[in-house]
This record gives C-alpha cells, structure tokens and sequence, in this order.
C-alpha cells in the first residue's frame, strides 16, 4: 500500500535518521498499543507499567527474571504534544477502587525507562545500560483511517454507500441514506446541506459503533470524537449516492471531495506521518471473547476490523543500513485479551480461533519479515481457577467476583459476590467460530462470557500491596521487548 | 478432557457450595456441587511400549553357561570351605564370614548399581519428556517435567533456591515450552555454568601435560583416563550416580552421542572446526598436538554434558567449541611458551 507521497517518504526518513542518531546514547523502543474499543489497551499499559515498576512476578521475562533489569521509572516523555497516559489514575481505579480504568479516545504517550546491565560484554561496556521504552497508546478505529489515504473520493463514496446498504445496519444508516437520496450531487454547493447530511452521517456512525456486538467501525474515525476539529470543514462531509466523479465544480459532490482531501490532510497523515510510521514495535489487543459471546457475525466483524488493522502496517525486517532511513515493525503480537475470563485449558483454542481469524494478514506480515505471535493474555488477572464437580460433570472453572449488575440465567450479581464460572468449551475447530448461526444453531457452543471486578490485591506483612497479578504479561514482554535487552 | 458435546456454561455462588481442596470430597455423596481450587492437574499415564524380544539360542547359551559358570564358583568356595573345615575349625569360620562378607558386598553392589542405572534412566526418560512437552508447547506435560526434576534435585541443597522459585511460579499460568526454560534457568543455570569449567580444566590439563608427555602412549592414557573422569564428574554433577555399569552405559551414550554429532559441538559451525584446526597447526607440532588433545577432551566434555543434562538445551546457549577455543589457545601463547623454550633447549 503506497499511503504516501515522495515528499513524506524523505521527511520520515530524515526523521528516522534524527532518531538513529539520538538512539546511539539514549536507545528507544516505540511500542504501539492499539486495538478496537474495549478491547483493553488502558489496562494492558497500566498493568505492565506497574508490573516493570513495581517489581511485579514476570518469570518468562527473561532480563528482569534473572536480576539484569535493575529499575524502572516513568520519565517525561519526547513528544510535547502528545497527551500523556494517565497512568496514575489508571492504577488508583484498578488498585484502590476495583473498577476497570475509564477507556481513552485519543493517542497518548508515556515514557517508560528501564535500567539494566546488558548481558553481552560489548553492550555492556558500551551501552548505556538504559532503555526508554515510549508507549503510543491509539484508538484501533483510527488504523481504520489509514486506507483513506490511497482512495479518492470518488471510491470511498461508492464504497461507505454500498456498506451503509447492507443489511443489518441499525435505522439511522436509512435516515442517512433517504436525505443523501434526496441531496442532488450536482447541485449548487450549500454550506446548510452539507452540515446536515454530515450530522445525519455521523448519527449513523454513532449508531454502528454503540451497536454492543457489532464490533465494526467504519472510517472516518475522527468523525466521532473530533475534539478541536468539531464543525470544521474537514469534518463537515459525507459519501453521496450516484456518480460523483464528474460532478461539476461548484457541485455539492466537489465541495465534499475537497473537505474529504482536508480530511485526509489534516487529520490522517498528521496521524501517519508523527506517531504511526515510527512505530517499532506493535501489539494489537483483541477482545476476542466478546465477539464469541455475541456470535458469529460479531466474529466477522472483528475479523474484517483486524485483518484491516494488520494490513496497515509496515512490516518486515530491515538490513542495518536501510534502518537508518525508514523504520519497519518486525514484531507484531496479536493479544487475545481477558484470558483470565476462560479457563487455562481453553487458551490454546482461543489462540487457534484467532490464528485462523487473522491467518491472511498474519501471513503477509511474516513474508515482509516481521514476526508476528498470538497470545492469550489477560493484563490483570481477575479469576483464579478451581474445577466445579457438579452431579458427575467436571467443569473447568474460574473463580472471581462478578462486576454489579452482570446478569446470567436470570441472576443480576450485586458485585460482592464470588462466583465459581464455567463459560462453556470454546470450539475445537477454529472455523466453527465463524460458522453461520442459522445453519449450525443447533450445535453451535453455547458461549457465555460474565466480566469480573479486578483482583483485590493481597497485602505484605509490611502493608504494602503486592504486584498486580496477570497471566502471559511477562511473555508478551519478552517477545516486545526481550531482545532489546539482550 | 476433550468432551464431543461442547458442555453448557454455569455459574455457581460460592456462598452457596462449598470450596475445598481435598480432591476426594467431590467423591463422597453429596446434593450440592463442590470447588476444588487446585487446578485439574490429573498426571499424563505414560505408557511404555513393551518390548516383545524373541528367545535367542544365544540368549539360552549365555543363561546356561552363566548358570554352569555360578553354580561352579559356588562349588568351589563349598569345596574350599569344607576343606578348611577340614583342617582346622576356626579357619573354616573365618572362611564362611569371609564368604557372607562377599555375599553381602555383591548385594549391596548390585543394589548401587541398579539404582545408578535407573536413576540414568530417570534423566533420560526427564529430557525426552521436555522435549515432547516443548515441541507440543504442552502445558500439562511441562508441569509434570518440572515436578520429576524437582524431586530429582531434592536432595541437592544448591538447587533449594531456584526449587522454591519454580514452586511459586506454579499457581501461575505459563506456557509449556515457557515453563521448560524456566525450569533450565532456574535449576540447571549453575550446574552448566561448573560444567563448563569442569570441561575446561580437563582439556588444559591435557593440552599441558600432553604436550610435555615423554611418549606417545603416555599421552593416549592420560587422554583417555582424563575423558572417563571427565564423563563421570559430569554424571555426578547433573544428579545421576553412575555405578560402574551406569558409567559404562553414559560413556558408550557420549561417544554414541560424538559419532552421531561427528564431533561437532551443537553451537558450532564449520567455520570455527576449520580456524581451530588451523590454530593447533600454526602452533609448534607439539604443542599442536596439545591443543588437538585439548580439542579432544573438550568435545567429549560436551557431548557428556548433553548426555547427561535432565533437560534440552533450549533457552539457555548449549556449550561450543568457541567457549572452549580461546582459553586453550591463551594457554600456549601465555605458559606454554616458556615449556617450549625448555623442550628446545633440553
């Protein structure tokens, strides 16, 4: 995908050189944390930024397990402005309150960094012994962005118009569509109409993303939350029905296509240029469990969303030389998140159901170089596990308490009460996930996922808190960043 | 644990059943559903393949004259026993405790040596275990891994440190091939690292003494006495106890392990065969041929410590030559070159 012109490449390149240079004594590792709402980017940051901080168990994290990492601490991140993770907040709402941190909808940043004593005798004596570990947190949806910048107008209108077109949309994509009908492309452009099929189509985005098991979000992403931009041109356009390619200037259909290249200028490679192409690392979180919950067309859903998202990127391996100018993300993980609301013997099953999702996009990913991973995880682990013997039955449970109001068969749990779980056996076949409902409903695994409060964390003898606990935390982090501190 | 029918999901209030952790409660009858908090660690049954092996005649003419050779030797410490007897009284009771001393001692033997070879048995059957569990990343298999190399160095208070370590890593939810290498880095990381000067210390010595050995044979029996040593130090300090026949069987594993692997150390490549060869040789023929024995000694101390390491080599580096290579090489640069001197002017 050529998502840039000539120009942008020779200032990303330049910028990239700056960067090497500053890499010599001070080295840094962009790690990018994106995924689609809710799916558990905050909590993942906050987790592994108290974990490193905190002294937190990560075995499988090679460095810190064996004593090389010496310290962690949050420093003042590079990029003046870019608004910085609330991670102090995050942590008070896990810790102290047991509620899940509020989500954020916009990109921020924090910069982590890490000491430690490199292994290698040459690193060591001519390394810096630190690492500062830059976390880019950004909404998934404006990944969804990205492909914008290859199309006209012309093609995203056809395309937006066909999808508002399918079948299941929510009532709102009708609305829309009616007063787009009624608007004539080629008439006399009119600042009043514009606004008001730009508003009805941002209804109609609305009501696509507040869809609970609809996990598809439909580009443009700023058009929901547009912070500053809010009733600029750049955000005052819509897809219109018809031919709009040869509209005369003056046209409705002309003013839209310039505002949609405003758009594209302003808000997406902005976006491209300073956070997303200097990206080195990537972990694309996955509420996975979510779409099983909610059935097969969610799981359609989240796997044309995902397949979008990975065909975004810009993987593959560089040679030494060629890193100096551009930068390539060689490692991807893909983090099926919320592990801990199944049982350890359903996580390689979660894993293959991802795998088979994903398998094109990962498949490209890997022949451009990069190395791409899954992994069920779970940021903060919620559950711990029991087996429920139940008649003769042996269920493989988890054990936590429920978030109030979380309903099941009928019972409204009041968020005190634990609960022994079993949210019943993923398939074995990872196709069956995407089977269709109507064909397969009979069989189709009855899938039940229920959301848990956040552990209460044990206290030491000392009344101090102990660390957050979390399952595959540690690997994730060996597979991001594990090389780096080789 | 794989069910066809996917089962429906449940939910039980824990004020309502019970939680407890003894794994028969679910079998006494009760009317109300119990939690076990452990997590369903049923151990994998291993099956062992059974061995159907024919009667050989060979079979039957070894047993037979095993039999005949026995009860010939039995007769005769009879025979010499009467006779004593014969003469004097107490000569014969002296001659019976002698003989109940040696009963006692083949006994005792036997039993060593059994246990030698089980325990040999044990490491072997422990690292094909890992190797099966970290290719299938099997979690479950992993555990039990960790639990038999737990008991195995049980008994070693070096190893209390990393066994206490592991244990509290067990309520946590690591994958198979994860847990494996924890368990190397924990358990087996000191071990390597007196493995490797164990190895090293045996090839200097042969690469000093060899090259100022008088003779031939005198450098061929130091070598071969030096590698058997080096063997068993290495048997003994990865937890087996080879006896006498168990070291006989880890010996014929390394060099079965150094044809198959035609010497090649698992980290090395043939670049560094070459250059190293090529470093004996450009060193005076002598203390080449030092350095060659040295080489030598080395290869067979690797092979060894593969043999007899419980786990694969996998998230820790496997030994190679080149750890070796420069520290042999020090030797002739630094001490070796005064002995030269010494054997040209002598």
């Amino acid at each position: 995908m050529n998502l840039s012109s000539l120009a942008d490449e020779a200032r990303l390149a330049f910028a990239t050189l700056g960067d090497r240079a500053t890499d010599i004594v001070n080295p840094t590792v962009r790690l990018g944390v994106t995924g689609l709402a809710r799916a558990g980017k905050t909590v993942f940051i906050t987790a592994l930024v108290h974990n490193l901080v905190h002294g937190g168990r990560l075995p499988v994290f090679r460095a810190y397990a064996t004593g090389r990492v010496t310290g962690a601490r949050l420093e003042p991140q590079p990029d003046d402005d870019v608004p910085r993770f609330d991670y102090e907040d995050h942590v008070r709402a896990l810790v102290e309150d047991r509620i899940w941190p509020d989500s954020t909808r916009r990109i921020s940043e924090l910069r982590l960094s890490i000491a430690y004593e490199s292994a290698s005798f040459l690193r060591q004596r001519l390394g810096s012994g630190t690492l500062n570990l830059d976390i880019v947190d950004y909404p998934g949806e404006w990944l969804l962005d990205l492909p914008l910048l290859t199309k006209d107008y012309a093609a995203w209108s056809r395309e937006a118009i066909a999808l508002a077109r399918r079948p299941g949309r929510p009532p709102a994509a009708a609305a829309f569509l009616a007063r787009a009908e009624a608007a004539n492309a080629a008439a006399a452009e009119d600042e009043a109409v514009a606004r008001e099929l730009a508003v009805l189509f941002t209804d109609y985005l609305r009501a696509c993303r507040a869809d609970e098991h609809a996990l598809s979000t439909l580009p443009p992403g700023r058009f929901l939350m547009p912070g500053d931009l809010d009733g600029s041109p750049a955000l005052t356009f819509c897809p219109l029905p018809g031919e709009v390619g040869d509209a005369p200037s003056g046209s409705l259909a002309r003013m839209m296509a310039r505002r949609y290249e405003a758009y594209k200028s302003v808000v997406v490679k902005p976006f491209f240029r300073d956070h997303f192409a200097r990206l080195d690392r990537q972990i694309v979180l996955v509420d996975a469990l979510n779409a099983l919950n909610a059935g097969p067309a969610a799981v359609a859903d989240l796997s044309a969303a995902l397949t979008e998202i990975l065909g975004s990127y810009r993987p593959g391996a560089t040679s030494w030389l060629g890193s100096l100018f551009t930068r390539r993300i060689d490692r991807i993980l893909i983090g099926a998140t919320k592990a801990d609301h199944l049982h350890h013997a359903d996580h390689d099953r979660l894993e293959r159901i991802l795998g088979h999702l994903l398998a094109p996009a990962i498949a490209r990913a890997e022949e451009a170089g990069a190395r791409v991973e899954i992994a069920a995880l779970a940021s903060v682990r919620a559950t711990r596990e029991g087996v429920v013997t139940a008649g003769n039955q042996k269920l493989p449970s988890i054990i936590g308490t429920p978030l109030a109001g979380e309903l099941f068969e009928g019972e409204i749990f009041d968020g005190r009460t634990e609960i022994a779980f079993f949210p019943g056996d993923l398939p074995r076949n990872p196709g069956a996930a995407l089977e269709g409902v109507d064909s397969t409903s009979e069989r189709a695994p009855p899938l039940r996922f229920v959301r848990f409060r956040p552990p209460a964390l044990e206290r030491t003898a000392e009344g101090m808190k102990l660390s957050l606990p979390h399952i595959r935390l540690d690997r994730a982090l060996e597979f991001l960043v594990g090389d780096r501190l080789a | 644990m794989t069910v066809e029918t996917p089962r429906r999901p449940a939910a039980f209030r824990l004020d309502r059943i019970r939680v407890t952790d003894d794994p028969d409660a679910a079998l006494r009858p009760s009317d109300q559903p119990v939690v076990l908090t452990e997590p369903d660690d049923e151990p994998v049954p291993v099956v062992l393949p059974k061995l159907r092996r024919r009667m050989r005649w060979s079979d039957i003419l070894f047993s037979a004259l095993g039999v005949l050779v026995s009860l010939g030797i039995g007769l005769a410490i009879d025979r010499l026993i009467r006779d004593l007897f014969d003469r004097a009284d107490w000569l014969g009771w002296i001659a019976v405790g002698a003989a109940a001393c040696a009963a006692l001692a083949v006994v005792a033997i036997s039993v060593r040596e059994v246990g030698g070879l089980m325990r040999l048995r044990r490491i072997n059957r422990i690292r094909d275990d890992a190797e099966a569990a970290s290719r299938r990343d099997d979690r479950k298999a992993a555990r039990a891994v960790v639990r038999d190399l737990a008991d195995l160095y049980g008994e070693r208070a070096e190893t209390a440190k990393g066994r206490s370590n592991l244990a509290g890593h067990a309520d946590e939810i690591i994958d198979g091939r994860d847990l494996i290498g924890l368990a190397e880095r924990e358990l087996l990381a000191s071990f390597d690292t007196a493995a490797k000067s164990l190895v090293l210390a045996s090839a200097k010595r042969v690469t000093v003494v060899t090259a100022i050995s008088p003779r031939a044979a005198v450098d061929v029996l130091f070598v071969l006495v030096s590698a058997l040593r080096l063997i068993r130090q290495l048997g003994q300090l990865y937890g087996g106890r080879p006896g006498t026949l168990g070291f006989l069987r880890l010996a014929r594993l390394v060099v079965g392990h150094l044809a198959v692997t035609g010497g090649m150390a698992a980290g090395d490549s043939l670049v560094q065969q070459v250059l190293g060869h090529g470093l004996a040789a450009r060193l005076s023929a002598r203390l080449g041929e030092g350095v060659i024995n040295g080489i030598l000694t080395a290869r067979v101390g690797i092979a060894a410590i593969e043999v007899c390491r419980p786990l694969p080599f996998q998230s820790e580096k496997p030994p190679a030559m080149a750890d070796f290579m420069a520290e042999l090489a020090r030797i002739n640069q630094g001490k070796g070159r005064p002995i030269e001197d010494e054997l040209g002017r002598g």
